[in-house]
């Protein structure tokens, strides 16, 4: 079963990767083209991902059960500071490098050499805002974290 | 071309291909996000998964904690799902070849390969840093949060448009005017 679902998130993920490279969503120059308003083909995807996305998600936790009839549980995000903060910093990012999280690791398939630092940065990022959390803890209003009991 | 017009002819970097339809490529990202949560109870989020690469190695709490390690069977194989779907569109698309181009960054900006390095580590660590101190990114505010209704994501995603377009503006429009 392990197995199976492992090879579905491999399945899942490999439509997903194919459709950002293919639509422009993991392209420097339409990420571009979208913040400056010249083209928008990405917003047209956004704005039809969340329209038929919505239905769907409200009518699946409506139904409260997935496929294979365990509980739906969404685990919803807290807004504090660091929501705000986090955002802006990550849209700068963002604009620089062309690529949103995702996408960095659909252009360093698609062979795009300057995508390693990309992934390089966002690793050294993300290590940075894990070390320094709690300390960043009160200034953002950042949630407790949750630790399984390791002892 | 007049510099505000807009652009009806953006083309992949990727070989020059043409894009597909964006209502079909929302399509596509919707049903994927639906079956994540219909099929295995899990909700679409790509920049945890930075995260899951760092708890393979790093100890401290904040990456062994339960969101990162209960998601990691899913996240990593979706991430490297990812890749490969970037390597097929290349493979089926043209051919796949390393390269350097960049598209407007080559014409307006003009670094060479140490420079754009440096560019795309930089932008790595704002991307890295602010999607996790935001608690997620395009996919899971912007598209799930979103979808979902869920006030902090509309927040997040008018933050980090907001920021982009700023950005961007800056860059193309008064920078390297």
């Amino acid at each position: 079963m392990k197995i199976l679902m492992t090879a579905l998130y491999l399945a899942l993920g490999t439509i997903f990767g194919f459709t950002l490279s293919r639509s422009g969503a993991a392209d420097y120059d339409f990420i571009q083209a979208m913040f400056l308003f010249k083209n928008l083909q990405l917003y047209g995807i956004m704005g039809s991902a969340v329209v038929l996305a919505a239905p769907g998600l409200w009518l699946i936790q409506r139904r409260g059960r997935t496929a294979l009839g365990t509980p739906i549980h969404v685990e919803l995000k807290p807004l504090n500071r660091g929501t705000i903060v986090g955002s802006l910093l990550f849209g700068v990012g963002w604009s620089m490098a062309g690529m949103c999280p995702g996408p960095i690791f659909v252009n360093l398939g698609e062979g795009k050499i300057y995508a390693l630092a990309a992934l390089a940065g966002a690793l050294v990022g993300a290590s940075a805002l894990g070390t320094v959390y709690r300390s960043l803890q009160s200034i953002f209003g950042l949630p407790a974290l949750k630790t399984p009991s390791r002892a | 071309m007049p510099r505000y017009a807009v652009d009806l002819d953006v083309t992949l970097i990727l070989n020059g291909l043409p894009p597909i339809h964006w209502a079909i490529a929302g399509a596509i990202i919707a049903a994927i996000a639906l079956a994540l949560l219909l099929i295995a109870n899990r909700r679409l989020g790509l920049s945890t998964g930075l995260e899951d690469i760092c708890s393979l190695v790093l100890e401290q709490p904040y990456f062994q904690r339960s969101a990162v390690t209960s998601g990691r069977g899913w996240r990593l194989p979706f991430l490297i799902g990812l890749t490969l779907g970037g390597f097929l569109s290349a493979v089926l698309g043209g051919g796949w070849h390393p390269t350097w181009a960049l598209g407007m960054f080559d014409t307006v900006i003009g670094f060479g390969p140490a420079g754009k390095l440096a560019w795309m580590f930089v932008g790595g660590v704002f991307i890295g840093f602010g999607t996790r101190l935001a608690n997620g990114c395009t996919s899971g505010h912007g598209i799930f949060g979103v979808s979902n209704f869920e006030f902090p994501s509309v927040v997040a995603s008018a933050c980090f448009f907001g920021a982009g377009i700023l950005t961007t503006q800056l860059i193309y429009r008064v920078i390297f005017h």
